[in-house]
């Protein structure tokens, strides 16, 4: 085997994806403020889309409930502003995140037991719960008209050195990219150990694996509990993005987009994610700018993809890297 | 009788809407447990077939007509879809039929808004049926207890049907083991796109059934589609029996928690969901999974 | 993993998508002399009819100045919200940031509302509010960029509580669809009501999008109330009226209840079980004014169907944002004079008198009670009474 072959298509991907963080970096200082703000967006639903991959491509579990711990990740953040008179992201992030996780704990647990279309329709109910809940207790989280965080953060690093200001959409968007950054390596690391491993093993073939003396039950749990925490960090960036949260954002409407980026994007990807994320941000954006018969043509495009493109995004990258390469 | 009277009413309505959910459910169960297809625009079969009916009804004042029409419409349409694009999906696992399904549902609704608008609409009961009769006390319209009626009928056609017939024993036996079945010189395929499509005619039917109770507008596919989701778990999938008395829980719980829990209206329905998962998570009546 | 020839290609593929992002932004970012208006409403799913008739409503107006205000060109963006405030507050952001919109008009969900409030407050872009009614917006969420021409769900039932203690009965049973608007609705016929002395028998909120009202029609029967105020809209509206005579509560009980429960919009589907029901509202299908004839008229021949309350607040909404622009000569760069202008806005518009609070921004005008009546073989709202002008309480 020719060893400059070998090495040149792993160096390759490595210049691209660090190529694709540069361009990322860059984009606050050249692009307007709008194109900013929409790419904060695709970031921010690429972790969450990452985060349901983390429990869908790698454990082989389809949840149609995630929405329900990025929705808990944001009200935490809100409710603590609102009714806990508390507006400090030291305070406000590990809370959110524990709710989140504690959340997915709880759900784990009992959906857990179950798999294939009826873990689907568990987590359904589970999220539809809290949606319900969400939706009722309005003294507690605004009810329907949902909730308003008032004034972003500023927070001082290295201080008096380094400002950053939550409402600025330029640090904004630095920091979102800083953490899915940060996210998406600590999911990779994730997948790389023996829990992730372990995982991969239980999506192929739980049997198996349990008669290799593994508590399967368990290494779906701590996927699922890591899976909410990611879930509901994406949920706290987005409040600190949209200043607003509302019911809405829990629903299973929002579930299912979350699950249809992951699927578009190519399932058992990280980086795939965010690409069905913003394509489906931008599908959508775009499309219903332009035409009031968008969700025909949107409909349209995921019956094309599943007939033509099953892989996803990044399936047909690699099988147009195949067809290339068969040159 | 006096201190049964606050129930009664709430008894009667939550009878009637088990009624409308069974005849959507049944066909989701049997797509979801024959064929263990995820499939969901069932909910945008019942609406087409709803408004499908409406046209009808507007263009010639026959509510029956319409209450034909439509169910055979959508089963072919149901029918010609299986056939075209979800035949080739059976091996590929559950998530692609989502995202399938999902493309189904967003054009549904889309067509649906293009051809009739967004305004509500609404089917008239025919004339034989649009009076109320007192009971308790109170008035109760005829229409629903017809729905009660008509939907008792029709369980009792299906369960005759699935238990009792030659067909159904064909359906059944590809519930149990697809293989055999297929090994035995039944037609699977076939087999499954007229199920397929009897399941799409029976949501139309509950489509145009509703009409006149639920109303008609671009929405109401999700809304029954969540609902019938919860009854086809609870009842367990592909069991005839889950399915009946699945809506009948579900139908009555949802109508007496309106009435007497109305702080937790919206949660209770998952809540039983997922209680019953928890305990027998392969439904009430599901055989479990090996 | 991905061969070099491939990767070259992807490289190259990557920078002109990113290129082309770039250069379009900032293409789209020039400076244009046209008055950009976005509209920014529902266009699909459940308010997609709302959407549509505040368009519809403006696009007439706008049609009735030849599309010029200020001595500028008048070019309309429209953008769908989906009635979902992650939705709204994306395309809130749109039109401002990349379109550079000098107004927008629109927004139908309470939701959406309060979701953009705080974004166009601080990017001091003039929003005219064009439905949504939580009251909030006049009074703690108040901002100098937003204006209201539709109405508060305060201002719509608070004089309606006293006429109905005064004129229907002392005793009502409440119903409403459990969300904010419905209990605010509630809220404020309440306050007044009580205050004149009324009793209230009940209340029940039965959930947003309620399929079967059978069991809470019984409690209606079980309170032995002679009468019901209620809020519903939509889809709500429609299954709660028919199911009210289908229960036959229909002669026993008066129907009350805010506008949007009888409105032209719900009339149709509801039929003859709408005849009879009172509600408040600020405009009425018949009012007897020139100006609602004239638009009834122009609507009508513009768009082959009748205007409904919303097409009227879309009007009104146009209107008031074109006057304003008038007033500064279309240097809608200068926002003080903007604000300053719309303050002092004052027309006659289909529903009677229009002008605005300095203090809330939010529209001052006419209340109505109406009754829904056979109009030459159609059913509409006739009025019954005139509250004269309502201010929203401003704080």
């Amino acid at each position: 085997m020719n060893s400059s072959v070998t090495q040149s298509p792993a160096m390759a991907g490595r210049y691209i994806v660090l190529a694709l963080i540069a361009a990322l970096a860059l984009v606050p200082f050249l692009a307007p403020k709008y194109m900013v703000n929409l790419l904060t967006e695709i970031l921010i639903f690429g972790l969450l889309a990452a985060s349901l991959d983390l429990v869908l491509g790698y454990t082989g579990l389809a949840s149609l409930g995630h929405a329900a711990f990025f929705g808990a990740g944001a009200y935490t953040v809100g409710i603590l502003a609102v009714k806990g008179h508390c507006t400090s992201v030291l305070a406000a992030v590990p809370a959110a995140l524990l709710v989140s996780m504690v959340l997915a704990l709880i759900v784990g647990f009992f959906s857990l037991r179950t798999s294939g279309i009826y873990f689907l329709m568990i987590t359904l109910a589970f999220g539809q719960m809290l949606f319900a809940l969400v939706h009722k207790w309005t003294e507690l989280s605004g009810g329907s008209d949902g909730c308003s965080l008032g004034k972003r953060p500023i927070i001082q690093l290295l201080s008096p050195y380094l400002t950053v200001d939550f409402s600025d959409y330029r640090h904004f968007y630095l920091v979102v990219l800083v953490t899915v950054l940060l996210a998406f390596v600590a999911l990779r690391g994730v997948v790389k150990l023996p829990l992730g491993q372990v995982a991969v093993g239980i999506r192929e073939n739980e049997l198996r694996v349990r008669f290799m003396g593994f508590n399967t039950f368990a290494y779906k749990l701590a996927m699922f509990v890591i899976s909410g925490c990611f879930a509901g960090l994406a949920g706290i960036l987005y409040m600190y993005f949209n200043a607003f949260i509302s019911p809405e954002e829990l629903s299973w409407v929002m579930s299912g987009k979350v699950l249809v980026m992951v699927i578009l994007g190519g399932v058992g990807t990280v980086y795939g994610s965010v690409l069905g994320a913003g394509t489906l941000l931008l599908m959508e954006n775009w499309l219903s700018s332009y035409t009031e018969r968008w969700l025909l043509i949107l409909g349209s495009i995921f019956v094309f993809f599943v007939l033509f493109a099953p892989e996803g995004l990044v399936g047909v990258f690699r099988g147009a890297a195949a067809r290339w390469g068969r040159k | 009788m006096s201190e049964l009277t606050p129930y009664l009413s709430p008894f009667l309505s939550g009878l009637a809407y088990s009624m409308l959910l069974f005849l959507v459910a049944a066909g989701l169960s049997v797509i979801f447990g024959l064929m263990n297809v995820a499939n969901l625009a069932h909910g945008t079969f019942y609406m087409i077939g709803g408004y499908i009916g409406y046209s009808v009804v507007r263009y010639t004042g026959n509510f029956w007509l319409g209450l034909l029409v439509a169910p055979v419409v959508v089963a072919a349409i149901g029918l010609a879809l299986e056939m075209a694009t979800l035949r080739p999906l059976y091996k590929r696992g559950h998530l692609l039929q989502v995202l399938l399904t999902f493309g189904f549902v967003f054009i549904g609704l889309d067509l649906v808004k293009w051809i009739w608008g967004s305004d509500v609409h609404s089917i008239d009961p025919p004339a034989i049926l649009a009076w109320s009769v007192e009971i308790a006390g109170q008035g109760f319209p005829v229409y629903r207890l017809f729905l009660i009626g008509f939907g008792l009928l029709m369980a009792i056609g299906l369960w005759f049907l699935l238990e009792r017939s030659s067909v159904g024993a064909i359906v059944r036996s590809g519930v149990s083991d697809k293989e055999m079945a297929q090994g035995l010189g039944i037609n699977i395929p076939a087999v499954f796109s007229c199920t397929f499509g009897l399941g799409a005619g029976l949501a139309a039917a509950g489509g145009v059934l509703a009409a006149p109770v639920l109303g008609l507008f671009p929405g109401i596919d999700f809304d029954i589609l969540i609902v019938t989701l919860v009854v086809v778990v609870v009842g367990g999938m592909g069991t005839f029996r889950g399915c009946f008395w699945g809506s009948l829980l579900i139908g009555q719980l949802d109508t007496f928690g309106k009435v007497f829990f109305p702080r937790f209206s919206l949660f209770l329905i998952y809540l039983a969901m997922a209680v019953i998962l928890v305990i027998k998570p392969s439904g009430l009546f599901g055989v479990e999974e090996q | 993993m991905l061969r070099p020839k491939l990767m070259r290609i992807m490289v190259a593929v990557i920078t002109v998508m990113v290129a082309g992002l770039v250069a379009v932004s900032i293409a789209s970012a020039a400076d244009k002399p046209p008055l950009k208006i976005g509209i920014l409403v529902p266009y699909s799913k459940v308010f997609a009819v709302l959407g549509e008739s505040i368009t519809y409503g403006a696009e007439l107006f706008f049609d009735q100045v030849g599309w010029q205000a200020g001595g500028r060109k008048i070019e309309l963006i429209k953008e769908d919200t989906e009635a979902n405030p992650a939705t709204g507050l994306r395309k809130a952001r749109k039109l401002v940031d990349q379109d550079k919109v000098d107004a927008t008009l629109g927004v139908v969900s309470t939701a959406v509302l309060y979701a953009i409030r705080d974004y166009m407050h601080d990017a001091k872009s003039i929003l005219m509010v064009a439905t949504a009614g939580g009251v909030d917006l006049s009074r703690s969420k108040r901002s100098p960029y937003i204006f209201r021409a539709a109405y508060s769900n305060w201002q719509l039932n608070y004089p309606m509580g006293k006429w109905y203690a005064e004129n229907v009965g002392k005793k009502v049973f409440l119903l409403g669809s459990d969300y904010a608007a419905g209990r605010e609705h509630l809220d404020s016929f309440k306050e007044s009501f009580l205050k004149a002395g009324g009793e209230i028998l009940g209340e029940a909120l039965p959930p947003l999008g309620n399929n079967d009202f059978g069991p809470y029609l019984s409690k209606i029967t079980e309170a032995k109330a002679p009468g019901v105020f209620c809020f519903f809209a939509g889809s709500d509206a429609v299954r709660f009226v028919k199911q009210f005579v289908e229960y036959g509560l229909k002669g026993k009980v008066v129907l009350a209840g805010a506008g949007f429960m009888l409105e032209e919009d719900v009339l149709p589907a509801q039929g003859e079980a709408a005849l009879g029901g009172i509600s408040s509202l600020n405009y009425a299908y018949t009012l007897d004014n020139p100006e609602n004839k004239a638009f009834k008229e122009a609507y009508i021949a513009k768009f082959k169907q009748e205007p409904n309350l919303y097409s009227v607040y879309g009007y009104d909404s146009a209107r008031a944002l074109v006057e304003a622009i008038n007033k500064i000569n279309g240097k809608t760069e200068d926002k003080e004079q903007f604000i300053k202008a719309l303050e002092g806005v004052k027309f006659a518009s289909p529903r009677g008198p229009f002008s605005f609070d300095p203090v809330s921004h939010h529209v001052i005008n006419n209340v109505y009670v109406r009754k829904v009546e056979q109009v030459e073989g159609k059913l509409h709202n006739v009025v019954i009474h005139n509250f004269g002008p309502i201010v929203d309480r401003s704080e």
